[in-house]
Order: structure tokens, then C-alpha cells, then sequence
């Protein structure tokens, strides 16, 4: 509901005839022990990214405990058989490298960055990080201390409150519903259950390592066989889970923080993986409704209306199941009117098409800004990551534009209809529950719940 | 050691703007970038807030591309945007495919040309700004720590010590002849530089360049207030109440040497021995020796990217068990350690191989990966605006290579001492000790 008319503008210069898009050529070898390697060449500086990725995450281990893939990934980061915790630091720094350990719901991974003349010996200290841990006992205590304060700290956050709440809501009793431990489940952790995730997770066959960089492909192949190659293990079970129950009508789901000067909104509904035929179209309908600077939902909750910062959108694909958001934080006082105007851009998304020069702005939008991700070695190890480890096609960075392009407003409106699901709505604030109930009770039956998650009295 | 040698074309038009382009063609892609030498440090008195509240103005409309069109126009063709507010400079920035380098130089001609906003523009950007504050800020455990809690406690010139968001009174106080006015002042060519980064000729950038900003004219060169600071002979302290979190929080920051001297580089390496990640001294001590602080982290924010008083500064979130005072002892028996035997020659070539690896994927690195050479953007507009020598960027790194383990010692004794600190507690408002723990007074 647009005030003002909006003006365009006048004398701007046509763009000039497009570049084409190459994307580098990805070399792909298994080594005998089954890690699957995937290198490709980008010179723009003197260094190369690598991830090292295991299919398995927090999912995988839900049944043991919340977020026991995650703290595994963080003290495998603290020791191995050759190198104590200092040492290995110091090891680091002096070939000049990063690294990271984490894991996700889906997957465990180490990332790492370093420069190209050091390559080896940085492959050497993934590999050890992969083989040895040895998840010395002073260590694992040290952290599961500090994930105590990060549960601590996360459940004072507005936004990870509501995302928290959203998977609950939305996921039920599939493990994707847990995104973060209690404190008593940190409190809870055992050494010996994260050495267990580590040698049923971090085998060669449940692995992918992806390289980009300053490098000749066959000869850092050459070094990938050296340091990895003596190195075995099996591929973990495969777990399956009972699809969740996708949550019928609009309801509305509070977070209590008290003081709160500003609510966060957070409302969702089941979607797609990245696998899913449709997905490209979802992109598209989502980049038009709230995914770029130029959408209907910033265009009319921030540049009109001035309620938020940063209203935006998201599609976001796990492996097995996806979901979409919409998030604004919003002063109190225009939190049923934000939602109002929220509901407003999805249901005429779902009712009238969308013009054409709408239609190809997005496009253009989707298309380019995919391909920004080619100018750099994290941007290229980005796109690689996200093809390997949603199992695409190998074609996907390729034709991804072209089908972007080939998407109409018929197809655009039938979208919005199937997955804007605006009438099955989960709605999450998180906020001052004295300054926003009243307000939350016109979107549906209003449930409370405190930082801990403790339903509150109505 | 510096194996990489950027390609750089400077140029300075007849009206004063700078021109700077490094040609890269690998990749489609071209980032472009336009920086005023103004930023939150020199905004008006009176005015808490204006230069960032002024950066959101900017996108709301110029003489042919009235509000919404500049993001539209960018989004549309391929591209992602965004400007941000900093102590000296203010940026406008996109990355978009090559082929909508014109359209993007047409663009931000016209915005420094002539800006076109009006009451309903300031009164919208006003209220999103607020909403920008309450979610980085009043609504976020440890919001603003410290780089809004360290400027009141350490400065005592109201250029370096005001609140660089803004008080919510100095924003609603602002009017659209502030606009007007800050506008001619400082959004002048001669007091800016364009950038130009990725695929693009440097004859064609620089002719482009010439076509879309040529014309615009020169304004009266601005002048600055002075930002330099009585000297400091005492530690300054102060509180700030935390109302979500329940660590408590000690900001700690010392007065940083002049920029691009001899001292400057051995104190950034003496910056990374102390909060190099998890090899950094303080970490490795407080966090996993010690074990009383759960993150430590710090360091310079924007080494190249400052021009004025700036601070090196630590921040220590500890467990509530351990007293602040004994936190701040442990930090001091680092810091002792540091002036009383420096740093080893081993070490000292760690930390610059390290500095090395950073450099390039500093001048690498996108914002989120979709910002191609922000990094290179940013240093190239800093040496050009403060140096007048953009080519610094394929020399400075010979400075810090030099650095002697002499010169990190001899900066340990000079600047981190007590009388040049200024510490800032952060107090949580809500006790945060484990169950039966009582506070322990030992380091």
C-alpha cells in the first residue's frame, strides 16, 4: 500500500552488450579410500580456499543430544595426537593460514584459507584435524564451558530467539526442529559421545574436499594423494527421519524479553530442498516479494513506511526439507501493522501477476548478482560448496541463468499461490509481551514461551 | 615478499575529483565506489548522527533519478549496493556485471551533482535510522561495545568522543537545510574520489569518468575542524550498565602511534601478537591458560582507513565468577610481559607471514562474498584521500615486512602504558553466576 507514486527516472544509459559468464572448469578425482576432491583454478591473489566437508551434522547425532555435531566440530579444533592446542595455533600463523571448524544441521566441516606457497603443509594440518584429534580432556572441558555462556548469551538475542522458535514450530519432531542446546543439554555432554561422532562422521567416504585457488589443479592433486591418501573409514549409516507435520492455520507464537525496545518479527512456512524442480521459481518469487533492496516488502515496510531497518526475505533450502521466512525488526507500536502490510505483499503476490518489466528486473537481479560470486576464490568456493553438498547437477552453475531468465508470470503467480502460504503462516515475535499482545492476538491464537522456552501463562 | 602487484591508473579531473582505476579482468564483474572525505568524527555539533543519517539521504533521490531508482536501477542490472559511515570517510558502493559500468557512473554523477530530497524523505530515513539503532544497539546484548561505550571515556575533543549513531534528540533536532548544507559542503568533487575496480579498460574508465563527473563544479574546498586531542597523561575509566547479557565486559584501548610511521607498523604487529586470533597472546592467556575470560578479541578497527586519534583496543567478555579487576590484571600481565621481554624473532616472522596472508584477502575480499575487492576499494580511497598516493597499496606492505623485534619492543614500553589507556566496564544489570558460585578476587 504504497503512498506516494513512485517516479522514474529519466536519461539513463542502456547497458552495454553483456559478457559471457565462464565458470571455471572443476578437475574431480576420488581418491581409492573414497574422499571425492574437487579443484578448480582462480588466480586473482596469491592464496586458495579449501573446505573439507562431512555429510553428516547436528541432525545426524539429535537422537544423542542436541548440538553434539556442532561441539565436536569445535574441540577437534583443540588437539591432536602430534600437536597441542598452542602449537598447532602457532603452526598456523606461521604458514599463514585460517581455519575453521563447525557443523551444521546437515554437515561437519573445516574451512581454511592459506596462502598457495604453503599449501602442503596446510593440507597436512586438515588432514591431522580429520585423523587425530585427540579431544584432550582439559580442552573439551574449556569449551563445554564456553558453549555453556554462548547458549547463555544466544538466548538474550531477539533474532535467535525467533529463529529458534520458528524451526520449533515449523519442524516439530524432525531433528531440523533443534537448532541450539539447552544449557542442561551442554552441561550434559560427554567426551567420549563426540569421539564417537568423530569416528563415525570423519571417515575419507562420508567427505568432500573442495580447492580453489592460486594452484595448478594436478599438481596440489598430487599433494591432496600424499596427505590423504593412507587415510580410511567407513561411510556412516544412513538415517532417515519421519517427514514433519506441516502446521495448519495461522498462529502466533510469542517470545517474551523483557525491556525489549523493538520487536522481532519472524514468520515462515514449510517450502522445498534446492533439489526441488520449482526452486529457481521460489528464488525468483522470493527475490521479487522481499530478497533484494529493490522488493516489495522493503520498497513498502522501510522506504514508505519507515517501520524497519532491515525487513527481508528468505528461501532457505536444508538437505531433506526447506522453508520460508519473512524477518523485520520493528518498533512496538507498529507491529500489527507491519504484519498487516507483510501479509498484504505475500496475498497479492498470490492474486494479481506480476508485470513484466517486474518480472525481468528480478531476473536480471537473480542472474548478475550470481554471477559476483566469480570474482573471488570465497565466492567460487561458495557456489562449488553449495553444489556438492545439495547434491546438483553438475551443470547447476551453468544453466542456472538461463533458467532464471526462462521463468514467466504465470509460472511467478502459480509460485506465490503454492508456497506463500499465507494462510498456514507461522508467526514468531520476539519482544516485550506487555507492549505486544494486544497486538499479536489479531493474527491468530497467541502462545507464550520465555527465553528458555518455558510456556507462559496466558 | 609481496608477490602481488595490483595494476592502478590515478587521475585527477579539473573540478578535483580523483579518479582511481585498478583494471582486473578475470571476471565480469566491476565494483565501483565513491568516498567523501567526511565522516562521523568532523559531522556538526549539535548533530550526533548526521554524516550516517546523511549516507541514508543519499539514496533517496538526485535531479534524474528521484527516490528508490538508484537502488532499482543497480538491483536491475545484476547488481548489489549499500554505502556505510565511518570516522573519516563515507562510501558508496556497488558491484554489478560489466556491461552496467555507464549506468552506475551516470548515477552516482547525478547524486553528487544534485541531490533532491525532501521532508517526507528526511522524516522516513529518520525513522528507519532509529530502527537501525534499536536493532544494532539499544536491543542487542553488548550493542555498541565499545566503539559507541570507549569514544566518552577516552576523548576529550567532541570530534572523537560523541555518539557516532546519534542521539535520538540531534536526530528529530535535524532539518532538511542541515541536509542542504552538509551536502555543499562536503559532497563536493574536489573532496572525493571514484573508484573503479575489475573489468574495465583504465582509458575507458578514465573517459567515462571524464564524460559523466567532468562537468560538475568545483565546490570550496571544506574545512575540517582540528580533531586532535590534548595529550593524555592519566588512565581514563568509565561504566556502562549491560542490560541483556550476563558476562560482564572490559573494553580496553590504547592511543595508536601516528599513521605510516616506523612506530605505526611494529605497533599493527604487536596488535597481531596480542589478538592474532587463537595464537594472539591475550587469547591464548585469558581464554585457554587462565580460563577467566570466555572471547577475547580486538585489535585496530581500520588500520589504513582512519585520520585522526584512534585507539587499539581489547575487549574481554569473562566468566562472572572472576572480579573485572582480576580480568584486567590478567590482560596486564600480558601487556607487562610484552614490554619486559618483546616479542621473539620466531614470532615476530609468524606474525608477518600472517600479515602478509591478510594483506591479499583484505584487498580480496567482498562484503558476504558478493562485494568483489571491497578491501582493495577501501585502501585504494584511504591512501588517495589522506596520502594523495593510491599506489601505497603495492608499497605499504613493505613497511610492516621490515618491522625488527626491536621496534615492537620499544612499542610496547612507549604506548601501552597506563597513562595512555582508557577502560571501559560493561556491568551486566542481571547476575550471571553459576549456581553456589561465589566472585573469586584471584587472577
Amino acid at each position: 500500500m504504497s503512498s506516494r507514486a513512485v517516479e522514474v527516472a529519466k536519461g539513463v544509459p542502456p547497458l552495454a552488450p553483456e559478457r559471457e559468464v565462464v565458470w571455471p572448469k572443476r578437475t574431480k578425482e576420488r581418491l581409492s579410500n573414497g574422499l571425492q576432491v574437487i579443484l578448480a583454478e582462480s588466480h586473482s591473489i596469491p592464496k586458495f580456499h579449501g573446505q573439507l566437508i562431512f555429510l553428516s551434522g547436528n541432525a545426524a547425532a539429535v537422537d544423542r543430544a542436541p548440538g553434539l555435531a556442532e561441539i565436536t566440530a569445535t574441540v577437534v579444533r583443540t588437539g591432536t595426537q602430534k600437536r597441542a592446542s598452542r602449537r598447532l595455533e602457532e603452526d598456523l600463523r606461521r604458514i599463514g593460514g585460517d581455519l575453521s571448524t563447525e557443523a551444521g544441521s546437515d554437515v561437519s566441516a573445516i574451512s581454511f584459507t592459506g596462502l598457495s606457497e604453503f599449501a602442503e603443509p596446510l593440507l597436512e594440518l586438515v588432514q591431522e584435524l580429520a585423523r587425530e584429534a585427540s579431544f584432550p580432556e582439559g580442552e573439551f572441558d574449556r569449551e563445554r564451558r564456553q558453549k555453556l555462556e554462548e547458549v547463555k548469551l544466544n538466548r538474550t538475542q531477539p533474532g535467535f530467539l525467533a529463529s529458534e522458535r520458528l524451526r520449533q514450530v515449523l519442524f516439530g519432531a524432525h531433528p531440523y526442529a533443534q537448532v541450539s542446546p539447552s544449557e542442561a543439554q551442554v552441561a550434559a555432554y560427554k567426551r567420549g559421545d563426540l569421539q564417537s561422532v568423530y569416528r563415525e562422521f570423519y571417515t575419507p567416504q562420508n567427505a568432500l574436499l573442495l580447492l580453489v585457488g592460486d594452484f595448478e589443479p594436478q599438481e596440489l592433486f598430487k599433494s591432496v594423494e600424499k596427505v590423504f591418501g593412507s587415510w580410511g573409514g567407513n561411510k556412516p549409516a544412513a538415517k532417515t527421519f519421519a517427514a514433519p507435520a506441516n502446521p495448519r492455520g495461522r498462529r502466533v507464537y510469542l517470545v517474551h524479553v523483557p525491556g525489549a525496545v523493538q520487536t522481532q518479527i519472524l514468520a515462515g512456512c514449510h517450502a522445498i530442498t534446492r533439489k526441488h524442480p520449482d526452486w529457481i521459481k521460489l528464488g525468483l518469487t522470493n527475490t521479487l516479494y522481499g530478497g533484494a533492496f529493490n522488493s516489495r516488502l522493503v520498497m513498502n515496510i522501510r522506504e514508505d513506511k519507515g517501520y524497519t531497518y532491515s525487513p527481508r526475505s528468505a528461501v532457505n533450502a536444508l538437505r531433506q526439507h526447506g522453508y520460508f521466512s519473512v524477518s523485520a525488526a520493528v518498533r512496538n507500536e507498529v507491529v500489527a501493522a507491519s504484519l498487516t502490510e507483510i501479509f498484504y505483499e505475500l496475498d497479492k503476490l498470490r492474486s494479481l501477476p506480476v508485470p513484466e518489466t517486474e518480472l525481468a528486473d528480478a531476473q536480471n537481479y537473480l542472474s548478475g548478482v550470481f554471477s559476483l560470486g566469480l570474482a573471488t576464490q570465497d565466492g567460487l568456493l561458495t557456489q562449488f560448496s553449495t553444489v556438492a553438498q545439495h547434491d546438483l547437477p553438475d551443470d547447476y552453475l551453468e544453466t542456472y541463468r538461463a533458467k532464471v531468465r526462462a521463468v514467466t508470470c504465470e509460472e511467478l503467480l502459480a509460485t506465490a499461490q503454492k508456497y506463500f502460504d499465507s494462510a498456514n503462516m507461522q508467526i514468531v515475535l520476539a519482544g516485550d509481551r506487555m507492549q505486544i499482545e494486544s497486538q499479536a492476538v489479531l493474527f491468530g491464537e497467541v502462545q507464550a514461551f520465555d527465553a528458555q522456552g518455558n510456556s507462559l501463562q496466558s | 615478499m609481496n608477490r602481488l602487484q595490483i595494476p592502478i591508473e590515478h587521475k585527477k579531473l579539473a573540478n578535483g575529483l580523483h579518479v582511481v582505476v585498478a583494471p582486473d579482468s578475470a571476471a565480469p564483474v566491476v565494483t565501483v565506489g565513491v568516498y567523501y572525505k567526511i565522516g562521523f568524527r568532523l559531522e556538526p555539533q549539535g548533530r550526533s548522527g548526521f554524516a550516517h543519517l546523511f549516507e541514508h539521504m543519499m539514496f533517496q533521490g538526485s535531479a534524474n533519478a528521484p527516490k528508490m531508482q538508484h537502488i532499482k536501477l543497480i538491483n536491475s542490472s545484476g547488481g548489489v549496493l549499500n554505502g556505510s559511515t565511518s570516522y573519516d570517510v563515507t562510501n558508496y558502493y556497488q558491484a554489478v556485471p560489466s556491461n552496467a559500468l555507464e549506468r552506475v557512473l551516470w548515477l552516482e554523477a547525478d547524486r553528487m551533482r544534485a541531490l533532491k530530497v525532501d521532508d517526507e524523505n528526511l522524516k522516513n530515513q529518520r525513522d528507519v535510522v532509529k530502527e537501525e539503532v534499536r536493532v544494532n544497539v539499544m536491543n542487542e546484548p553488548y550493542g555498541g561495545f565499545p566503539w559507541l561505550d570507549m569514544p566518552p571515556v577516552a576523548f576529550r575533543n567532541w570530534a572523537n568522543a560523541h555518539n557516532f549513531y546519534g542521539d535520538f534528540a540531534d536526530l528529530d533536532a535535524a532539518h532538511l537545510g542541515d541536509v542542504q548544507a552538509f551536502f555543499k559542503t562536503y559532497y563536493v568533487p574536489n573532496n572525493a574520489v571514484l573508484l573503479l575496480l575489475g573489468d574495465v579498460k583504465p582509458g575507458e574508465g578514465l573517459a567515462l569518468a571524464e564524460k559523466h563527473f567532468g562537468a560538475i563544479p568545483a565546490g570550496a574546498a571544506p574545512s575540517f575542524a582540528d580533531p586532535s586531542e590534548p595529550e593524555q597523561n592519566e588512565e581514563r575509566r568509565g561504566k556502562v550498565r549491560e542490560k541483556f547479557g550476563t558476562l560482564p565486559a572490559i573494553a580496553v584501548g590504547y592511543l595508536m602511534p601516528t599513521r605510516r610511521t616506523g612506530d605505526w607498523c611494529a605497533m599493527a604487529l604487536l596488535d597481531q601478537a596480542l589478538h592474532g586470533g587463537r595464537a594472539g597472546r591475550i587469547h591464548r592467556e585469558l581464554v585457554l591458560e587462565k580460563q577467566i575470560a570466555v572471547e577475547v578479541d580486538g585489535g585496530v578497527d581500520d588500520l589504513f582507513g582512519y585520520n585522526g586519534p584512534t585507539q587499539m583496543t581489547t575487549k574481554i567478555l569473562h566468566k562472572p565468577e572472576h572480579s573485572s579487576e582480576a580480568a584486567l590484571a590478567a590482560f596486564d600481565v600480558v601487556i607487562r610481559e610484552t614490554q619486559e621481554k618483546g616479542i621473539s624473532a620466531d614470532e615476530l616472522q609468524q606474525l608477518k607471514v600472517k600479515w602478509r596472508s591478510d594483506y591479499y584477502a583484505t584487498l580480496e575480499s567482498g562484503r558476504g562474498g558478493y562485494m568483489p575487492k571491497y578491501g582493495l576499494m577501501h585502501l585504494l580511497a584511504c591512501f588517495t584521500l589522506f596520502d594523495n598516493e593510491p599506489q601505497l597499496v603495492n608499497t605499504i606492505l613493505d613497511g610492516f615486512i621490515a618491522v625488527t623485534p626491536e621496534q615492537v619492543h620499544e612499542v610496547a614500553r612507549k604506548f601501552l602504558r597506563n597513562e595512555k589507556r582508557a577502560i571501559v566496564f560493561r556491568t551486566p544489570a542481571k547476575n550471571g553466576l553459576p549456581a553456589g558460585a561465589g566472585v573469586q578476587e584471584v587472577a
